[in-house]
C-alpha cells in the first residue's frame, strides 16, 4: 500500500502558497488611511487565520508567515532592511501556529482574535528586538513604543476575529466539504 | 485541559511579553540615564550639545502629513524645521547645514536651512512602528525609501 510521506500535500502547499502570496498583496494594495502602527494586521492575521483553519495542520501559519516573508522581503516591503521583514512575517506565522496549538480552534472568534493578538505582537517583538540588536535609539515609551504594542494587540486581535468569521462564513457556503473532495 | 484555562494561559502569556517589553525598556533607560535623557536626541550646534528633545516637546508643534508615492504610505509627524526653531531662531539657522544622523543604520543625511525650511519639501519626522523618529521628506533625492533615515538620534547644525 502506497503512503503519503510528506506531511503537507501539494495540494495544501499550493493553497498555503497562495495565501501567502495574498498576503503580500493585502499589505501592498489593502491601506486604511489611518497613521497608527499595525494597522495592516487587520487584513493579513486575517488571511493567516483562515489558512490555518483551511490547512488545519500544526506548520500551516509558520510556512505562510515564512514564505510571504520571503515575497516582501523580495518585493522591498518594510523599512527596516529584507531580514527584518522576513524575520517579522516568519514570528507572525510561528507566534500563530504556536498559539493554534494550545487554544486549538480558530473558527471560535475569541479563539481567533487571542492567536491573531499573539500572532501579531511576535512581529512586534522582532522589530523591537532588532531595534534593541542594531542598537537603535529608545523608542519614546509614552508617545510610540507603548502605543505601538497596543495597537500591534488591538489589531492582531481583529484580524484574527475577522479571520474566524470568515472560516465560519467559508463553512457555511460549503467550501471545506468541497476541498474535502478536491483533497 | 479546559478551553477556559488555555485562554487565561494565553492572555497570561500576551501580558507577560507586554510586561517584558515594558521591563527591557525601563531597564535601558536606567542604564541610559547617565548620559542624556532616555529617548531623547539631541541637537549640537557647531559640535556643542544644544539641546535634546522628546515626544512632550513636540506636542505643541503642527502635525503634518504626505503620502509617499513609493507604497502610497501616510507619513506623519513633525516639520524638522519646527523642532529647530524650538531651539534655534531663524536667524541662527539662516545659511545653516543641518545634518540628521541614526547611528544604529549608519546613515547620515545633510540638508541645507533653505531646504528644510521650505514646506513643499516636507522634511519631517515620522514616527515609526517601533517607537523612534524617522526622517521623511518629499525631497528630491531624498523622496524614496531607502534615502530616509530611521531611528534619527542625532541632529547636527553647523
Amino acid at each position: 500500500m502506497k503512503t503519503n510521506k510528506h506531511y503537507f500535500s501539494t495540494f495544501e502547499l499550493i493553497l498555503l502558497t497562495l495565501f501567502s502570496a495574498l498576503v503580500v498583496v493585502a499589505k501592498i494594495a489593502l491601506r486604511f488611511p489611518i497613521q497608527v502602527p499595525g494597522h495592516s494586521g487587520l487584513f493579513w492575521v486575517a488571511i493567516v487565520i483562515v489558512a490555518a483553519g483551511i490547512v488545519p495542520k500544526r506548520g500551516a501559519a509558520s510556512l505562510v508567515g515564512f514564505s510571504s516573508g520571503i515575497l516582501a522581503a523580495f518585493l522591498g516591503l518594510g523599512d527596516f532592511g529584507a531580514l527584518n521583514t522576513w524575520l517579522s512575517y516568519t514570528m507572525v506565522g510561528a507566534g500563530m501556529d504556536l498559539a493554534l496549538w494550545l487554544l486549538q480552534d480558530p473558527e471560535n472568534v475569541l479563539v481567533a482574535a487571542l492567536v491573531g493578538a499573539l500572532g501579531h505582537t511576535a512581529k512586534f517583538l522582532v522589530k523591537w528586538v532588532m531595534g534593541i540588536l542594531t542598537g537603535a535609539p529608545l523608542g519614546f515609551v509614552a508617545l510610540g513604543l507603548l502605543w505601538s504594542l497596543f495597537t500591534y494587540l488591538v489589531f492582531g486581535a481583529l484580524g484574527g476575529a475577522l479571520g474566524a468569521l470568515t472560516l465560519r462564513a467559508l463553512r457555511k457556503a460549503g467550501f471545506f466539504a468541497y476541498l474535502a473532495e478536491k483533497r | 485541559m479546559s478551553q477556559r484555562t488555555r485562554i487565561i494561559i494565553a492572555v497570561g502569556v500576551m501580558a507577560g511579553l507586554v510586561v517584558l517589553v515594558l521591563g527591557v525598556e525601563l531597564l535601558r533607560r536606567q542604564m541610559a540615564a547617565d548620559t542624556l535623557e532616555p529617548g531623547s536626541i539631541p541637537i549640537y550646534v557647531r559640535g556643542k550639545l544644544l539641546a535634546s528633545f522628546l515626544p512632550a516637546d513636540l506636542e505643541p508643534l503642527t502635525g503634518v502629513s504626505f503620502v509617499d508615492d513609493e507604497e502610497g504610505k501616510t507619513q506623519q509627524g513633525w516639520m524638522l524645521r519646527d523642532v529647530l526653531l524650538l531651539y534655534l531662531t531663524r536667524d541662527a539657522l539662516q545659511d545653516a547645514d543641518i545634518t540628521v544622523s541614526s547611528s544604529s543604520r549608519e546613515k547620515s543625511v545633510p540638508f541645507t536651512w533653505a531646504e528644510v525650511d521650505d514646506v513643499e519639501n516636507m522634511v519631517m519626522f515620522d514616527l515609526s512602528g517601533r517607537g523612534t523618529l524617522k526622517l521623511v521628506s518629499k525631497l528630491e533625492g531624498f523622496d524614496i525609501r531607502d534615502a530616509w533615515v530611521q531611528d534619527v538620534d542625532r541632529i547636527d547644525v553647523d
